[in-house]
């Protein structure tokens, strides 16, 4: 904390540095101070805390990856976690310093935002909760001050989804996404309804990105028996209002209608595999 | 006489073990004592004047000896020699002078005691520069308005000509059929691991230059150096070590002679090495640019004439443009028997990388264009692409060939070519499949491309566009010398750089002299004052089976015949009595009648009065071979401009997901034909990575540059090379034509699959698409691209 | 607070104690290649994609080029020069021989530790989960077709995974 407050307003933290140290050694950033936070004990676990799961900020994506916690507890994020990079980079790279970095063609500010998980800063003046979905603010621009670090990203385990879905779409394997889609889908009572559900998209957008109106739409006409022809429609439905939301955003610049389009179908396969585990269930 | 056990085995290089345990002697890796480390600011501007260089300050920071201006490069050296003369001198030195003409252009050179310090020192020089408008379109860059590179030149075009073979006029006006097609050439590159380096020892007490690089083409650098360092090449020692992968990118005698200035300057060893974005920024591109091509059918399926129109982006070559128009010429034929041919090309300087060799070298273009119009041709005709092909093959009774622009097609079985690659990637039943895929909504595709992949190219092509003659034919120089001890010695002008040189040099050595493969030691290594070279001498188009084969035999069969007549003396017999086996000289009826090689060397280096009076102690040859087949260009401006022709067929079965547009490569067949296979593992790995590569062109890299000249793919993260999830697994097949004209009938492998597969690929995205009428003339097929496409030809199917 | 010019570090380096001082900024994959003369270690793009300077920091496959050598101070570190016991090569090593993985060998050190992590984490894998694992490390030699093999023939002879 006392090195925080020292440092200059453009000190850099050092994480994984999988994204920091390249743009170091391309001379593309020149930081004034770099603060290791590496060797800090204690921000490094994995714990079910009753309603909660709480992975600390320097825990790295091979621990998550291999957590048999995670399997059980968060299948979105453990299906999304082994399409971060390579295992090289999974071996360095942390939570936190993702998180932080806000890349939005990254998996896990996607992941973490459908999940609506709240992220847990800390400052030389105490301690604050941030929700995700407020978290990222923009183009690798977080809602962290400069005095700020990540310390902990808690995830609630109250609702179970019936259904789950991370699809990536990159130009080769390990590739930031060009696009992506976190599907959730929650049913109460009996479980044939879906009684709401979370879709946030990455990839080329500035920040990740929810789909409201895709939500409503599943929230209103999604059953877990579906006829043939109404759930062929839901599913265009769903393409078509991503691809406008998307479009509207901006993202993507002349190659917007490609990439809303892009979006759009990965929102249906998601939600279309999001389905079949529900019916698996 | 000899046997010829070792020919044809699959030996796994000799050369691995030291890389597998991390023992390779790369230029990184050589260091001397007080080395420095050099470190270039590039130019931020695509074109612009240079108005004022500031490196005071930088010569301040402790550890920074000295720097380079391209002024000061210009009082200190002579300008490079140019390939092509031009109508005005057009000097170009190591480093920038007066204007830079591309983003990435070497403008100040910096020595330091370390990279990081010299890094350092750049960032504290000041450039003042007066932006100019660049041009990044070569067919804007051939307009009268361009923006002038050199403008005392008058004109960006570095080359035009027009090459007519045969009645193309007649022929065209009489055709049943003419079909044109446009394409757009991207720009890509071959891109070693390892970057381009060098370590320079000048030493100004005697005026002696020492020089490591991993330039593959010793034979050239050294004349550039000693010209522009005002040398004689007696001056000079190059060496090379190992090099990580050349692709014939590995070659830049600019930044030989800039390291060769800041030792002279610093009196210290100084040594350069690209990083990856100097590398993908100025080393060297392949020519983008554009092809026209037009095609004389007649009604019964014979190509009759074929036109092609290429504006060849050379960015800013002045050195040696011309190269990929002149390949692309000799293959404009690729395995079919067209008899009238017009070529007509252009070479055009734009604000962009120097282009210069890589994998392929237009060949892959010229390739991808004729064989994506036959299918075209094909549909035109309602006829079977397969079919219309093999009606067209030049077939084996027709061969020695000799194609309308005088390439020599000396062997090669191309209708069994295509009959094996058919079988191979189970042609027959690709239909159903087809038809079944595509009633379950998915999108399965075949293509496939027949190409010729020759090798060893004769310097007398350059004749064609430099109207002048300073070199002519192949060669390559070789040493064989056995040793005091009977241990045999091969030293070879070719530097390889991953195509196990150590190891088939030594299967030629051990059958020429009847020795074990162990008896015989290779050096990987090349030193200007120990191996024999000549200008051809290096590691490019394939030549090791054109030239250096025969050099390493002339070689051995030099020694092996003084062992021979040694043997005779000494054992009183008729030297034709005998004959070399199993490491000795023995006499063919009586095998125990025998001389070891180890008493035969114990003689010829020590005990020299047992030799016969007339004979010279030692037992070393040397040949400097000659490739057959060279010739000089004809009145009709024929020429045989790459000499021995090896072929091959690519297949591959692709799926396209039409709502993203990505393309999935489910099954690749390859037949390869490089005549006699010496080393079967090694051709087979140069023929997995070659195809490699050309996948990556097909599916994955491009140069993209904006309108501004600026370099948008810089680093690996942009530039897409293909992983080892992108490339499948392969299926092999091969046949062997061998080459009446080669010492073995070998012929090139080595760059051969990168020729034929971006064709393959394309047409095998168009076939999986035909419903949707889609049609693709340009690379590479990104999503995005192939998406754009389906959407222009709109949903017919569903 | 300034960071100093030079800082101590201590490692074992293939199994040997090793001492330096280093410039903070020094990459560990410079300080192995120049400070201790592990030249085996190979930098293709010193932006952490191409994965040639791979080297194993306690058990786990790293990209040297982009961790500091300050980072590695009291780590244990494998290049490709401590996989080799003598003369015995590891089998994955052996097993590069004996399938032609490689021809100019650049990537190869990279490409081989990169494997070593593999087959430890995964001692059966699918031919697809070779590729995966693998798709950090480029090669422009060999299509890798080989490389896979290789692999896929290592698993089969590494019976128990050691830790190196």
């Amino acid at each position: 904390m006392d090195l925080l407050s020292g440092a200059a307003a453009d000190g850099k933290l050092l994480a994984g540095g999988q994204s920091l140290i390249p743009l170091l050694n391309l001379r593309l950033a020149r930081p004034e101070a770099l603060i290791d936070l590496n060797p800090i004990p204690g921000l490094s676990y994995i714990r079910s805390e009753g309603k909660e799961i709480a992975i600390g900020a320097l825990t790295r994506h091979r621990e998550m990856e291999f957590s048999p916690l995670l399997a059980e507890e968060l299948p979105l994020l453990a299906e999304a976690i082994p399409q971060i990079g390579h295992p090289a980079i999974r071996n360095r790279g942390t939570l936190g310093g993702s998180l932080a970095h806000a890349d939005p063609a990254a998996e896990l500010p996607c992941v973490l935002t459908a999940l609506d998980a709240c992220l847990v800063a800390a400052s030389p003046n105490g301690e604050r909760v941030i929700r995700a979905e407020n978290f990222f603010t923009g183009f690798y621009a977080t809602a962290l001050s400069h005095q700020e670090i990540l310390k902990e990203v808690r995830i609630p385990l109250d609702r179970r989804p019936v259904g789950w879905s991370f699809l990536e779409f990159a130009r080769r394997h390990g590739d930031f996404a060009l696009s992506e889609a976190s599907i959730l889908l929650f049913a109460a009572g009996t479980g044939d309804h879906c009684t709401s559900a979370r879709v946030v998209v990455g990839g080329s957008v500035e920040r990740p990105l929810r789909i409201a109106s895709v939500e409503q739409l599943i929230r209103d006409e999604l059953a877990l028996v579906s006829r043939r022809n109404s759930l062929a429609d839901l599913l265009r439905e769903t393409e078509r209002r991503t691809a406008i939301m998307i479009q509207s955003s901006g993202a993507g610049g002349e190659n917007s209608d490609y990439l809303s389009h892009l979006t759009g179908v990965l929102v249906r396969r998601g939600l279309e595999s999001a389905m079949e585990r529900w019916r698996k269930r | 006489m000899t046997g010829a056990q070792w020919k044809g085995q699959a030996i796994h290089p000799r050369e691995d073990r030291r890389f597998v345990t991390g023992c390779g002697l790369y230029l990184p890796n050589i260091s001397l004592p007080k080395m420095l480390h050099a470190a270039i600011l590039r130019s931020i501007h695509a074109h612009a004047r240079i108005l004022s260089i500031d490196v005071t300050e930088a010569l301040k920071i402790p550890g920074v000896v000295c720097a380079l201006t391209g002024e000061q490069a210009r009082a200190l050296s002579k300008p490079l020699r140019p390939l092509i003369p031009l109508p005005v001198e057009t000097p170009y030195y190591c480093l920038a002078y007066e204007k830079v003409r591309y983003v990435g252009e070497p403008v100040v050179a910096v020595a330091a005691v370390s990279r990081y310090v010299a890094e350092d020192a750049l960032e504290k020089i000041h450039v003042e520069y007066e932006p100019l408008p660049a041009v990044v379109d070569p067919e804007a860059s051939m307009k009268s308005d361009a923006p002038l590179l050199f403008e005392p030149l008058g004109t960006n075009i570095l080359w035009h000509d027009c090459f007519t073979y045969g009645d193309v006029d007649g022929v065209f006006s009489r055709a049943a059929h003419v079909l044109s097609e446009r394409f757009l050439i991207h720009r890509y590159s071959s891109t070693p691991l390892e970057t381009f380096g060098c370590t320079a020892n000048y030493d100004n007490s005697r005026q002696y230059l020492t020089l490591w690089s991993n330039d593959q083409r010793p034979g050239q650098a050294m004349p550039i150096l000693a010209h522009s360092l005002g040398l004689s090449i007696t001056q000079i020692r190059l060496l090379t070590a190992d090099i990580g992968g050349g692709f014939g990118n590995k070659r830049k005698p600019p930044y030989l002679v800039l390291a060769a200035l800041l030792s002279k300057l610093s009196g210290q060893p100084v040594q350069f090495i690209e990083d990856r974005r100097e590398n993908l920024m100025g080393l060297v591109h392949a020519c983008n640019g554009v092809m026209e091509l037009e095609i004389a059918v007649g009604e019964d399926g014979r190509l009759l004439g074929l036109k092609v129109r290429d504006i060849a982006d050379e960015g800013l070559n002045v050195l040696n443009p011309t190269v990929h128009s002149l390949l692309k010429l000799g293959n404009v034929t690729n395995c079919y028997d067209i008899r009238a041919v017009r070529f007509e090309g252009y070479s055009v300087m734009t604000n962009k990388c120097p282009s210069g060799a890589n994998r392929g070298i237009g060949k892959p273009f010229m390739c991808l264009a004729l064989e994506r119009m036959l299918d075209g041709v094909a549909r035109r005709l309602g006829r079977d692409r397969i079919e219309l092909r093999r009606q067209n093959l030049v077939p084996p009774e027709m061969m020695p060939y000799t194609t309308p622009t005088g390439e020599l097609i000396d062997s090669g079985n191309f209708p069994e070519t295509l009959n094996k690659l058919l079988s191979l990637i189970d042609y027959e039943s690709f239909h159903e499949e087809q038809k079944k895929a595509r009633s379950e909504g998915r999108w399965l595709g075949l293509g496939l491309a027949l190409a010729i992949e020759p090798s060893t190219s004769n310097q007398s092509s350059y004749i064609l566009t430099t109207g002048k003659r300073t070199a002519s034919g192949a060669a390559e120089a070789a040493m064989v010398r056995v040793e005091s001890d009977g241990s045999i010695q091969v030293v070879l002008g070719d530097v390889g750089s991953g195509q196990g040189h150590q190891t088939a040099a030594a299967q030629i050595v051990a059958d020429e002299l009847g020795v074990g493969f162990e008896d015989v030691q290779v050096s990987p290594y090349f030193d200007s004052l120990v191996s024999p070279w000549l200008y051809t001498t290096g590691n490019y188009s394939n030549k090791f089976a054109g030239t250096d084969v025969g050099a390493i035999q002339g070689a051995a069969k030099k020694v092996g015949e003084k062992l021979v007549s040694l043997g005779a003396h000494l054992l009183k017999t008729a030297p034709e009595e005998l004959e070399l086996a199993d490491g000795a000289v023995r006499s063919k009826k009586d095998p125990q009648i025998r001389k070891t090689i180890q008493e035969l060397a114990q003689v010829a280096y020590r005990d020299l009065l047992a030799l016969p009076p007339e004979m010279e102690p030692g037992l070393e040859g040397r040949c400097y071979y000659r490739a057959a087949l060279a010739d000089l260009p004809d009145e009709q401006r024929r020429v045989r401009g790459q000499l021995f022709v090896s072929n091959a067929g690519h297949a591959a079965v692709v799926e396209v997901d039409i709502d993203t547009g990505k393309v999935a490569i489910l099954k690749y067949a390859i037949v390869h034909d490089c005549g006699t296979m010496l080393n079967p593992v090694i051709v087979e790995g140069l023929v997995h990575g070659a195809t490699a590569h050309g996948i990556g062109a097909a599916l994955y890299e491009e140069f993209i540059y904006d309108e501004k000249g600026q370099l948008l793919t810089t680093t690996f993260v942009d530039y897409l090379k293909p992983t080892a999830v992108e490339i499948p697994d392969f299926k092999t097949d091969h046949l062997e034509s061998p080459s009446p004209y080669t010492p073995l009938g070998m012929k090139g492998v080595g760059e051969g699959g990168a020729i034929p597969a971006p064709a393959a690929l394309a047409n095998a995205v168009e076939n999986a698409l035909e419903p949707l009428g889609v049609r693709l003339s340009e690379l590479p097929l990104t999503p995005e691209r192939v998406w754009r496409a389906i959407s222009l030809a709109g949903r017919k199917a569903d | 607070m300034k960071a100093p010019d030079v800082v101590k570090i201590s490692l074992e380096v293939n199994g040997v104690r090793s001492e330096g001082e280093v410039e903070p900024r020094k990459t560990l994959a410079d300080f192995l290649r120049e400070d201790l003369g592990f030249t085996g270690v190979n930098l293709g793009c010193e932006h952490g994609v191409c994965g040639a300077c791979s080297v194993l920091l306690d058990g786990a496959v790293v990209r040297s080029c982009i961790l500091f050598a300050v980072q590695a101070d009291g780590t244990k570190i494998t290049t490709i020069e401590g996989l080799a016991k003598g003369e015995k090569l590891h089998p994955i090593q052996q097993a590069f021989l004996d399938h032609h993985a490689l021809q100019c060998g650049f990537c190869t050190p990279g490409m081989v530790l990169a494997a070593v992590d593999l087959l430890k984490r995964c001692p059966h894998p699918s031919e697809m989960q070779i590729r995966e694992a693998l798709s950090g490390n480029l090669c422009m030699c060999t299509g890798y077709v080989n490389i896979v093999r290789a692999v896929s023939a290592a698993a089969e002879i590494i019976q128990i995974p050691e830790k190196p």
